[in-house]
């Protein structure tokens, strides 16, 4: 890798590149794929090769290749510098690479348990009892399970980044996810569905940490009583807790995506949009002085781990809203240049042939001070809302719709029945500044968030604690028919 | 070895190693992509790659790769582990050996004709879609123009031996008159003289001029007629969701439907590799089964779930030639048009919605159907047959089967569609809904 690399910055300097970066990638992935209690597939593979970007004349090109070769190299660098010219035409702002605390470092993240130990049948065997668990759980309250598909993974990224200025990067990061779709069925109440995403950074150990077989039991036997007891939900404004799978999802959509520089600037607004912030939105108020929200990848273990980006910038806690306030936006150099600000480190790409591009990491509500108890307390009437299945947001990231899947009514404080599908579709002002209460608890969730040209589905964190909303309106029934 | 006696060397490798069945697919790509906004170049990308999927059963035993390096060593290496594996693997339900050819392939879908990668060319084609975006009024543009040529070379332990090219242009430009009045269009084609990247500039802006000034839409259930764009988007649904594996995954809104009428007399879908010149066309699956034409719905009726040969033996059926080694997939999604021209769909409208774009397709349960998405990207209010006013603010939350039922009319021009949002290449029309259900935040 070092050798490639060092090649890179060279020959990129040689043709006059006022910037160049390397990025030679090794994603080493086992996956299976289990559907129904069958093993559909089992694959792996390595993908390998580098990437390269290269500022000409304050254009910017980027050149991906397999094949780790110098004549290759040249090959797809000419190139890259022939299109970044003939683009300069078409370009009136040039790009310049901004500020950033670059890093010469080795981050390795040891596996306790390396995957290269653990054989198909040991990951085989971990699902087979995780689906029997399922069909087991489900028929204790006569629901059938008609479908299930799980799909788990395991990788290892290693990965080099040199830049012409000076960043030296090499990292290896093990990772492990599951991926579930579950559906359960009652020939009179019809069926219900629910996706279940863990992901973490670390070895084999994780996945047996995890427990999978619990985890499934529990949310099993939760869904079976949705699916055989949940009644049409209340309507109308009244106080809503949202449990941390929510809470994340809804930092994520409404306050990390809309602080994304880049979109900010509108260089993703052909696809995934823009944003209702401005370059001058930090300050501005969107939600109640309980509102605190960040974006962190230095979290140990965490989906979104990294201690530098993919531009080789030391990475840190990014305090996204700040008492309900903006405070700072996501950067890479490029757009750190523009704002006059240093790069606090959010570029990430999610393979050899993808450009680094502002992602999220780990975007989570911190914790507040009460009791998660306490937040049921003094709703009279009201509901809870566990898990979700159906969102969207729109492109400006303010319109949003949540639909619960584990939810409940609340009465006096207490958690009553199971309701069904109720929807908070609100705007990001209305949710944030409906919220009086944030519990101290702090869970989080995986998930692979989707950004950019070809598509990236980057690993991430969504996360929270327990929050109460006062008088918000809940849409009530799902679909209406 | 040369490039092309690769896949030929894997099959006869995994062979002498004790499979039962083996499939080498190489795929060589490359492509340029530019990317734009605020009317200039943010980064011209080039990507180039050579992959080998390695697909091996031993009996009822199978396990996948990909192979990224052409060292003959590391190829030996990675086969002798995936048989290896494959073995230690537990047995599927069904064994479903590879379709044995040889088999006859059409010529004409077998080599694609030229695309231009010189950067020049390619930057003109950029540089006019802005301009003819900005000629309709818009202020700004920002979209991605896409030029790719690839060959893939299969080889199967079925006697399968085939190369086929395909190549391709793609704009997609978004046009804005205001942060919130936008307009969206594409061209994809793989022909040099079929692309049209001012046409889809001209388009975008026009759609963005006429979204000026948007007013907040009223929640409520309105007829509403689908611009090419989304109604593509709705399309893919049913076309992806089409897949034996995901019906069987439980993924899917057509389970258990085949024979039943799930949409409207007026809808026929079809998916069509066999249309020469067209970007999702293929002369073989992955199996190496000729590629064909078939209906998934005809004339509203469910006719087909699409197959590989596994899925086929499982379902107790023929493959459909849509091999996807392990999960089956369309090529080339084909609405059969209807006969009304756009003023006449409007036309039936008396007070309703026309909506041209959408994106963040979510479900809260695929085996129903039920789902949310938002319009984007120029949405109107129509009265008495005419356009009145732009607005904004609106979810379509409904039920894919029910927005498929209620399809009154389709028109009788069509385009293709593909784009960051649509993943499959679809030939659709305008299509006219009864009613669709539109929800809004209160607060």
């Amino acid at each position: 890798m070092e050798e490639i690399g060092e090649f890179i910055i060279e020959y990129a300097g040689r043709m006059g590149a006022e910037y160049a970066e390397a990025r030679v990638q090794a994603d080493l992935r086992e996956a299976i794929i289990f559907k129904n209690g069958i093993l559909e597939a089992y694959t792996f593979e390595e993908v390998k090769g580098i990437g390269i970007r290269v500022l000409v004349d304050g254009s910017l090109g980027f050149a991906s290749t397999n094949k780790l070769r110098k004549d290759e190299v040249k090959r797809v660098l000419n190139r890259a510098f022939k299109m970044a010219k003939a683009s300069s035409k078409l370009i009136k702002h040039k790009i310049s690479m901004g500020r950033g605390d670059l890093g010469s470092d080795k981050v390795i993240i040891k596996p306790r348990i390396s995957f290269t130990s653990i054989d198909p049948e040991a990951r085989i065997s971990l699902l087979k009892e995780a689906d029997e668990e399922i069909i087991n759980s489900a028929s204790a309250l006569n629901v059938k399970v008609p479908a299930r598909i799980m799909e788990m993974n395991t990788w290892v990224t290693e990965k080099l980044i040199k830049t012409s200025d000076g960043a030296n990067i090499y990292s290896v990061t093990p990772r492990v996810a599951l991926f579930a779709l579950i559906t359960l069925f009652h020939p009179q109440r019809g069926s219900i569905q629910r996706y279940i995403n863990l992901g973490e950074c670390g070895g084999w150990e994780t996945a047996e940490r995890w427990n999978i077989s619990r985890i499934f039991s529990e949310e099993t036997s939760a869904l079976s009583r949705v699916l055989m007891e949940a009644t049409k939900p209340p309507a109308g404004e009244m106080d809503v807790v949202l449990g941390p799978e929510l809470v994340g999802i809804s930092c994520h959509e409404s306050c990390g995506h809309p602080s994304e520089a880049d979109r900010i600037l509108g260089r993703e607004a052909a696809q995934a949009g823009e944003t209702y912030l401005k370059p001058n939105s930090i300050g501005l108020k969107i939600g109640s002085k309980h509102v605190n929200i960040v974006d962190d990848p230095t979290v140990r273990g965490s989906f979104g781990f990294y201690l530098y980006d993919d531009e080789g910038v030391k990475a840190r806690r990014r305090v996204l809203v700040k008492e309900g306030v903006i405070n700072e936006f996501l950067h890479n150099r490029e757009t750190a240049s523009v704002f006059n600000v240093e790069s606090n480190g959010s570029s990430r790409a999610v393979a050899y042939n993808r450009e680094p591009i502002i992602r999220m990491a780990n975007t989570f509500f911190l914790p507040g001070n009460y009791s998660k108890e306490e937040l049921f307390e003094d709703i009279r009437e009201g509901i809870y809302i566990k898990s979700f299945m159906e969102w969207n947001i729109d492109d400006r990231r303010f319109n949003q719709r949540y639909v619960g899947l584990e939810a409940y009514r609340i009465e006096n404080g207490e958690i009553k029945e199971p309701i069904k599908s109720p929807v908070l579709e609100i705007t990001t002002i209305g949710l944030w500044s409906a919220v009086d209460a944030a519990a101290k608890d702090l869970e989080f969730q995986a998930a692979y968030c989707g950004k950019g040209d070809p598509m990236q589905g980057i690993p991430v964190w969504t996360g929270g604690p327990h929050i109460r909303l006062r008088r918000v309106r809940i849409g009530g029934g799902g679909i209406e028919s | 070895m040369r490039v092309e006696e690769i896949p030929t060397y894997i099959v006869n490798l995994g062979r002498k190693y004790s499979a039962t069945d083996v499939a080498a697919k190489l795929v060589e790509s490359q492509r340029v992509m530019i990317r734009f906004s605020n009317n200039e170049v943010t980064v011209s990308k080039v990507f180039r790659e050579t992959t080998i999927d390695v697909f091996i059963m031993v009996e009822k035993h199978r396990a996948v790769t990909t192979i990224s390096t052409l060292s003959i060593k590391d190829i030996e290496k990675n086969v002798k582990n995936l048989v290896k594996t494959a073995k230690m693997t537990p047995p599927a339900d069904v064994y479903a050996p590879l379709p044995r050819g040889p088999f006859t392939y059409n010529p004409e879908l077998l080599r694609a004709p030229e695309v231009p990668l010189d950067p020049e060319i390619l930057s003109s084609y950029v540089e006019g879609a802005i301009s003819a975006a900005l000629e309709s009024g818009a202020k700004r543009a920002a979209g991605t123009l896409n030029a790719f040529k690839s060959k893939i070379i299969l080889a199967t332990s079925g006697d399968v031996h085939a190369s086929q090219e395909s190549a391709g242009l793609e704009l997609s430009i978004r046009a804005f008159v205001s942060d919130v009045a936008t307009g969206h269009f594409i061209s994809i084609a793989c022909r040099p003289e079929d692309f049209n990247p001012e046409e889809a500039g001209r388009v975008a802006g026009e759609i963005a001029k006429a979204a000026d000034n948007p007013m907040p839409g009223k929640p409520g259930k309105y007829m509403t007629l689908l611009g090419p764009m989304i109604f593509a988007d709705f399309i893919n649904q049913v076309g992806v969701l089409s897949s034996a594996f995901l019906v069987d995954a439980g993924q899917s809104f057509l389970v258990d439907k085949i024979g039943e009428e799930i949409a409207s007399r007026k809808l026929t879908l079809l998916d069509d590799p066999t249309l020469v010149g067209s970007i999702g066309s293929r002369a073989f699956d992955d199996e190496g089964v000729p590629a064909r034409r078939k209906a998934i719905i005809e004339n509203g009726i469910l006719k087909t779930y699409l197959h590989n040969s596994m899925t086929a033996k499982k379902f107790g059926v023929e493959t459909t030639g849509n091999a996807g080694i392990i999960v089956p997939t369309p090529w080339n999604l084909i609405v059969e048009p209807g006969n009304k021209s756009f003023e006449d769909l409007l036309s039936q409208i008396d007070d309703g919605i026309y909506v041209t774009n959408n994106w963040y397709l979510r479900y809260q349960n695929y085996r129903t159907g039920d789902f949310s998405t938002l319009p984007r990207d120029g949405m109107f209010k129509v009265k008495r047959g005419e356009i009145v006013s732009s607005i904004g603010e609106l979810r379509i939350s409904d039920n894919m089967l029910r927005i498929l039922q209620n399809i009154i009319d389709l028109g009788r021009s069509r385009t293709w569609v593909r784009w960051w949002e649509v993943e499959l290449p679809s030939l659709v029309p305008h299509a006219l809904i009864s009613e669709i259900n539109f929800t809004k935040p209160l607060i």
